[in-house]
């Protein structure tokens, strides 16, 4: 750690002893005057714990004692007391007045104002010495959450912060965007430390099944602070790997006292949540005959007996009762979760320790959907001598996680097996089983459709998820050890080497058995090991000195980090029995899978220095050198930097004589510009030229691979930063108002290249285009309320961003994005409009006259469109009946922006004796989300439809939005390309929780060592407010990518989760 | 006595620190080569070599479903699932630029196109490393990869060369080697450049190609001499140029009468006895001219597999309207060994190996030779030859049937004939659609109860594919 907090606790130790001399002296003054004895008690006010060691005084009398181990204290006032004082460094000084014999205190913390420290790059500042942007989430907002990994309960927490889970399926990493997409083809994930080591972030799984979101091996719980730095001033200390924004996380360390144990857990159900209502049997036969029937009479054929006039027809159960099956049951369930949580810490004047101990087993609402942790934590410092200081810390753990495929991670959309579209197309007129008990399926392994007449495609999702799994599971050892020498003359020096091992095991069985996907290859298993090796060695040379009213530290450091990443493994099919449920059996063809071998590193020179005058006057400034391995030959170092400003006009003489400090406190101007990188290539060796081997049947080959670019250079972005924080009321209003803009140049794109040049992936990565993210936040913290049994506190962040792409590769052409197949090009990045807007075919409605969808093709012309022609005929025409050209990708209009221009949150805490309550709100909206569910559940295929399809045109002039019913008509609706008719606004509320606690008095537990206990019960996910009537609208069906945003498809929603819990401490 | 330790501290803080930079940021991938090293030894050249043809096997090209697009266009199979990722589009002509198949096809032939690009380009500087001959040879083959590659594409992205004789636009024809971000923009030439080219890259891969290798495996899966000769029958015969059909098929095919093979050439390229031998026993033998290896560890599966779409998962069943239920294709004739029946249903089984999908794919059979050879024997006036080599691939697969007089006394009727033994002999094996096409023939209807694709006619925008996005969208002169 750094030179600031070191300051800060001398500091502290400095006060202790001033004020138990004082405390001796009072007692002596006071000792002749008549007097009484006053008792009491003084606890904290956010967790009842006692506070020793509390000064407590006769208000304007030098007469005071100190609160002992249990916060107890006991205290003769002379004739004429009325009040006591309380105080005690940290905390808010209060005056109570004395009636009775009793006085208990409840002191709140002061870390709310100037002097809470925040912690920046290598180092921390006080809030008043900060003039960047930055937010502070404390670990307390996230440990109770019922999520796999804390960054999913950082919602709405944080002004700037954007953060949406795209599904429901657990431990997927949820979507971070700090001040907006920074990048189009680079990770806009922010760049994620903890304890001083860069982690990698992502989905680590090589599955697109079940994901593995590496921040979960952090027990949420161990966290003590969450430190987000937002303006390039700021970040800039990180260069080129800061230009995402960066998320700082302080895990717990022991404090010196008693050894203190807390347990917390919890236990949860969730369910999912606004699940479209689907049709029964009886009405799926209804409109799926009528969609054949129709077909029939468009096609000619109405009075040909060679093609059907009906396709569906009922099943019947043993009891003669008609099959109607529910897909949902089989599928969704009520899922149960718990997590445990224990942690020691304590300490004496030269070693503080802490340990902690995490399980957690959690269900996700899909069938078969898991995640279990376990995990161990130390932490310890002690201080070898005066000058020499060391600091260790280390956590173990394991982590599983299962899911079948949900079709809701990135590049599973379309897959036959993903259990959301199973669980809407299913035909519900056909029974799970047999007769017999076996599965109902066809001849090969799909569902059987009984007596239906029709081909299905698609799988028992009994069958399927029986006879499959998928898990990935981690094995973790993340540690560091540092040290801190003081030097003469105010130097110090911090070196601190951080190593994280990560093992990771992926692996997927698919059954040898009809019904399985796996049987058409005769059963699979696939195993891949992957091991992520990162380590880091950082060091830096502080100074530190205050002279008279001049103030000045100066960092200069070093830090070097690698990534090696090793990964190989084995694909067997054909199983030599039904037996074998793992790569472990006996299967006659293994091939080699998942093999790959990479490294990369980071080398950097920084330094920072500040200077700030009579505590009203602050500069920062930054600057690192960094090199990046994985970029051009010509190009692996770059410069970064920041200069940051603050002026405390509170503290001049002109603002003092205003006497406004009742109404306004404090008020800081904030000013920062700085050039931050990003270089954060997935490729390790993305800037080379590459050829890889294969194998042409049994011959070695070569073959390019990888065109390359040894120019591949950093993405830059220059940014400025204008803030105004504000205290009023003696700090009980705090307000932070900050205007950003973000110009990113050199864009790191995948340049799309002619498909005829036949360069792999038809694309270069090269530095071309630009663009900006320009905005203001607001945040703002009140305690509304403060009273002795009540309390209210409030805080709220709002954030406008507004992101415009300027420039784009050679010749401004758009990028397409892809929802995982190159046919459904949904969304584009054109110059002018925000990053990854919505694409697709635009609509005009149904044609009232024929029941046909209305498209609008590039040359404004409406032409509409029928499944089912006669023979001669066109499917596309003009409405006046001429034949017109398909609606093709050359029709396409960007159809809305898919990022949201507004976010944020609310949070409301409100306590009531030993009650407390809270509220916390997000919210998000001015973009649009492409509900390409809507399709699927709108599809003329054999599959099942929502019961709005009973609104489809049936009669000459009827005016609805969904088209005549064709069956197989994969056009209309959207099934076959993204249509504007299935874009809305996604703009919406969701109540993100909502908890009730309740503080057990102290007195009931007497002498059995228990100083606090707690209990809560929360619902997540309560209440959504939208018009969206998709599942969700935060849903990302390709995650974290920043070039398709903004699409549902086929995809589970989020769960609703309620929670209760417990906190006690000893 | 302090200082000293706190600066001895220092120092060595400072010691450790100081790693290469060279060292660290130099990184260097141990599981592929740089560019620089690609030419640097005899065995990465004939690596780079097998690539190329591990291009021209991609899953969408003749990895197997170039094939089932070129089928199931035709009126041969009645498609049962109506999922476009299993070529539905392409079994109702409904394609358009943003498809799956028609991206993914475009590419995958270029791709195969910029890897023989490369070797053209590559062996045209590095000398030294191979011998001259071994230099030419490499070069021949690849530009035997380039020429099938183009013609793969000319005949479904472009309009028929006998519609204009070749007037028409046709592809980008690249013939660089590409590895930067230059030459995005490039106009098509025309449907007759195209031509040009593969004929010009097909008589230099003849000069050049070895007479044969030292394998039965080698000679099938790479090109020598008799493999360009016998793409050039195909290419002349989808030109109408008949006169240089016959030219080049006399050179393989030197006799008038059967027994039909190659004697002038290194292989001996003759019908095998059983045709069912060359689907699922032996992939190898002289009749398999040039084929696609599958091996355990080189195959694909899933709905990249034909046989998975064809067989494992019974997507497509044969059509009883269509060659199905010809007179021509009698029930004791071998060839319907290679079918299956099931709720009597036919499906294709020419590639029925389930898991590993490791059934060989044909590119150019012998069989096809002697057939092209028959229609341009036919179309010049030599009927009894034309007649012969008809009856040769006929007989091989059944003996008793005796073609009507009829049917092969004239010039017309022998055409008409053979036509019908092509569906029959090369059903599955992705020759329908350009057999149509190049007759500008109307593409049938077909359908069943529940599923009906329309006629295209020649005029029809659906005649050919669409141009994909992925060069409309980058290739501003296309």
């Amino acid at each position: 750690m750094c030179s600031g907090l070191y300051y800060l606790l001398s500091s502290k130790e400095t006060m202790k002893q001033i004020v138990s001399a004082l405390l001796l002296l009072s007692l002596y003054l006071g000792a002749a005057a008549q007097s009484r004895r006053i008792t009491g008690k003084v606890t904290a006010k956010d967790n009842d714990s006692p506070i020793p060691g509390v000064s407590v005084k006769t208000t304007g009398k030098a007469i005071g004692v100190q609160t002992d181990g249990q916060g107890n204290f006991s205290i003769e006032i002379p004739e004429g007391v009325t009040s006591l004082e309380f105080t005690y460094i940290g905390y808010q000084k209060i005056i109570l007045p004395i009636s009775g014999n009793t006085v208990n205190a409840k002191l709140e913390s002061t870390a709310s104002g100037l002097n809470e420290v925040v912690v920046v790059g290598y180092g921390t500042q006080t809030k008043r010495e900060f003039t960047g942007a930055a937010a502070r989430i404390s670990g307390a907002l996230v440990k109770d959450a019922p999520v796999q990994s804390f960054d999913q309960a950082l919602s709405g927490r944080a002004a700037g912060v954007s953060i949406a889970s795209p599904n429901g399926v657990l431990n997927n990493p949820p979507v971070i965007r700090i001040r907006g997409v920074n990048s189009i083809s680079l990770s806009s994930y922010p760049l994620v430390v903890i304890d001083g080591i860069a982690v990698n972030t992502g989905n680590i799984s090589t599955s697109t099944s079940v994901p593995n979101n590496p921040l979960s091996d952090i027990d949420p719980a161990d966290i003590e602070s969450i430190d987000v730095l937002k303006d390039a001033a700021s970040t800039s200390i990180y260069g080129s790997r800061a230009a995402g924004g960066v998320l700082l996380i302080t895990t717990r360390r022991g404090k010196e006292g008693k050894a203190k144990v807390i347990y917390d857990a919890w236990g949860s159900s969730t369910k999912a949540a606004r699940l479209p209502k689907l049709l029964d049997a009886t009405g799926y036969m209804k409109y799926k005959n009528e969609a054949v029937y129709n077909s029939k009479v468009l096609g000619g054929n109405e009075n040909n007996s060679s093609v059907a006039s009906e396709l569906f027809f009922p099943n019947y159960n043993a009891d003669g009762s008609l099959v109607n099956t529910n897909w949902y049951d089989y599928i969704y369930r009520t899922a149960y979760s718990q997590n445990h949580n224990i942690s020691v810490s304590g300490g004496n004047k030269t070693t503080n320790y802490y340990l902690s101990a995490n399980y957690s087993n959690q269900q996700g609402f899909v069938v078969d959907n898991e995640f279990k942790r376990k995990s161990l934590r130390f932490n310890v410092d002690h201080e070898v001598t005066k000058w020499f200081k060391i600091k260790a810390g280390g956590a173990y753990n394991t982590s599983f996680n299962q899911s079948q495929n949900t079709g809701s991670l990135p590049n599973s959309t379309f897959l036959l097996i993903g259990a959301a579209r199973l669980a809407t197309a299913l035909a519900p007129n056909v029974s799970v089983y047999n007769a017999d008990g076996s599965y109902n399926l066809s001849s090969t392994g799909t569902l059987g459709m009984g007596n239906n007449q029709v081909t299905n495609t698609l799988w028992n999702a009994k069958a399927l998820f029986d006879l499959s799994s998928y898990t990935t599971e981690n094995d973790r050892f993340t540690g560091n050890i540092g040290a801190t020498i003081k030097l003469p003359y105010h130097f110090e020096l911090n070196t601190t080497y951080a190593m994280d091992r990560l093992r990771t095991e992926n692996n997927t069985w698919l059954s040898s058995q009809l019904g399985s996907s796996g049987y058409s290859v005769g059963g699979s298993a696939t195993n891949v090991s992957a091991l992520r090796n990162n380590w880091d060695w950082a060091s830096t040379l502080g100074f530190n000195n205050k002279y008279r009213k001049h103030h000045v530290t100066a960092l200069l450091g070093y830090d070097v980090q690698k990534f090696e990443t090793t990964s190989w493994g084995a694909y067997a099919t054909v199983a030599a029995d039904n037996f074998f449920t793992n790569y472990e059996g006996s299967y006659s063809t293994v091939t080699a899978s998942g093999n790959s071998k990479s490294e990369k590193a980071f080398i950097s020179y920084f330094s920072r220095v500040t200077y700030d005058f009579n505590n009203k006057y602050f500069l920062t400034a930054n600057f690192r050198r960094d090199g990046n391995s994985a970029l051009g030959a010509n190009s692996k170092f770059g410069n970064f930097g920041g200069v940051s400003a603050g002026w405390l006009l509170s503290e001049e003489g002109f603002f003092k004589n205003l006497h406004i400090e009742n109404i306004v406190n404090n008020v800081k101007l904030r000013a920062s510009w700085g050039r931050v990188g990003n270089g954060n290539v997935t490729n390790d060796y993305a800037s080379q030229s590459l050829y890889s081997a294969s194998l042409y049947g049994s011959a070695a080959t070569w073959y390019l691979s990888q065109a390359g670019n040894p120019d591949l250079s950093w993405e830059t972005s220059k940014q400025t930063n204008l803030g105004l924080d504000l205290g009023l009321l003696n700090n009980r209003i705090q307000v932070e108002g900050t205007w950003f803009n973000n110009d990113v140049n050199g864009l790191i794109l995948s340049a799309p290249q002619s498909a005829s040049k036949g360069i792999p992936d038809n694309a270069i990565l090269m530095n071309v285009g630009a663009m900006y993210n320009r905005g203001w936040e607001l945040g703002v913290t009140a305690s509304v309320i403060r009273k002795e049994n009540f309390s209210w506190d409030a805080s709220f962040n709002y954030t406008h961003i507004k992101n415009k792409v300027t420039a784009l590769a050679t010749g401004n052409s758009d990028i397409i994005g892809y929802t995982h197949t190159s046919s459904e090009a949904s969304n584009v990045t054109r110059v002018g409009y925000s990053v990854g807007s919505l694409y697709g075919a635009k609509t005009a409605g149904v044609n009232p006259e024929n029941g046909r969808r209305i498209f609008i093709n590039k040359a404004g012309e409406k032409v509409q469109y029928s499944a089912t022609v006669a023979s001669g005929e066109s499917n596309w025409t003009y409405l006046d009946g001429t034949t017109a050209t398909a609606i093709s990708a050359s029709d396409y209009y960007l159809l809305g922006n898919a990022l949201p221009k507004w976010y944020g949150g609310l949070s409301n805490t409100f306590r009531y004796k030993n009650f407390d309550l809270g509220i916390n709100l997000t919210y998000a909206g001015g973009n649009y989300v492409m509900n390409g569910t809507k399709a699927t559940l709108r599809d003329q295929r054999f599959y099942n439809n929502y019961t709005d399809i009973s609104k489809r045109w049936t009669t000459v002039g009827q005016k609805t939005d969904i088209p005549r019913l064709v069956y197989n008509d994969q056009i209309s609706n959207g099934s076959s390309y993204p249509i504007s008719a299935n874009v809305e606004k996604g703009d919406f509320l969701r109540l993100q929780s909502l908890t009730l606690g309740y503080r057990v008095p102290g007195r009931v537990f007497g002498t059995s060592g228990i100083s606090s206990a707690r209990i809560y019960a929360s619902g997540n996910n309560l209440f959504l407010l939208t018009g969206y009537t998709g599942t969700d609208p935060e849903s990302s069906s390709n995650g974290n990518s920043n070039t398709t945003p903004g699409i549902e498809k086929n995809a589970v929603g989020q769960g609703r989760t309620f929670t209760v819990g417990i906190n006690v401490g000893f | 006595m302090k200082k000293i330790y706190q600066y001895i501290g220092l120092g060595v803080i400072l010691a450790f620190s100081s790693c290469s930079e060279k060292e660290l940021l130099d990184t260097v991938p141990s599981t592929s080569i740089s560019d620089a090293n690609s030419f640097g030894s005899a065995s990465r050249i004939l690596g780079l070599v097998n690539g190329a043809y591990d291009a021209v096997k991609g899953a969408s090209l003749y990895g197997g479903r170039y094939l089932l697009y070129c089928d199931v266009r035709g009126e041969e199979f009645i498609n049962v699932t109506a999922n476009s990722y299993t070529a539905y589009e392409s079994w109702n002509n409904s394609y358009n630029s943003g498809s799956n198949d028609i991206n993914n096809l475009w590419s995958q032939a270029y791709t195969a196109i910029n890897d023989a690009n490369i070797i053209i380009a590559g062996l045209a500087t590095s000398t030294g490393v191979i011998s001259d001959t071994l230099n030419a040879q490499y070069t021949a083959e690849a530009k035997y990869i380039r020429a099938l590659c183009y013609f793969s594409l000319v005949t479904v992205y472009a309009t028929p060369y006998n519609s204009d004789q070749g007037a028409s636009k046709g592809l980008p024809l690249r013939l660089q080697a590409e590895t930067d971000g230059d030459n995005n923009d490039l106009a098509r030439s025309t449907v007759a450049e195209v031509y040009t080219q593969i004929l010009s890259d097909l008589d230099s891969a003849e000069a050049n190609l070895p007479d044969s290798y030292s394998s039965d495996l080698l000679n099938t899966t790479r090109a020598h001499k008799s493999t360009a000769i016998a793409l050039k029958t195909r290419v002349y015969l989808t030109m109408n140029n008949f006169a240089k059909v016959v030219e080049e098929a006399a050179k393989i095919v030197p006799q008038t009468s059967a027994p039909f093979s190659t004697t002038s050439y290194g292989v001996k390229h003759a019908l095998q006895s059983d045709i069912t031998t060359l689907f699922g026993t032996t992939y190898t033998t002289t009749e398999s001219i040039f084929s696609m290896p599958m091996t355990s560890s080189d195959s694909y599966s899933g709905q990249s597999a034909i046989g998975y779409i064809y067989n494992a998962n019974s997507e497509y069943y044969l059509n009883p309207d269509g060659i199905l239920g010809n007179a021509q294709w009698g029930s004791s004739d071998k060839r319907r060994s290679l079918l299956r029946v099931a709720s009597s249903l036919y499906y294709l089984k020419k590639y029925a190996k389930a898991s590993p999908y490791i059934d060989y794919i044909p590119v150019i059979r012998y069989s096809e030779v002697l057939l092209n050879y028959a229609e341009a024997a036919a179309q010049t006036g030599n009927l009894t030859l034309a007649a012969n080599l008809l009856k040769a691939v006929h007989a091989r697969s059944d003996a008793s049937y005796t073609f009507a007089d009829a049917d092969i006394a004239t010039a017309s009727a022998l055409v008409f004939t053979i036509a019908i033994e092509r569906r029959i002999e090369l059903l599955g094996e992705g020759f329908r659609s350009g057999d149509l096409l190049r007759n500008l023939q109307t593409i049938p209807a077909k359908g069943s109860s529940s599923l009906q694709a329309n006629a295209v006619a020649p005029t029809a925008s659906n005649y050919i594919f669409p141009a994909p996005n992925n060069e409309l969208t980058t290739n501003k002169l296309y």
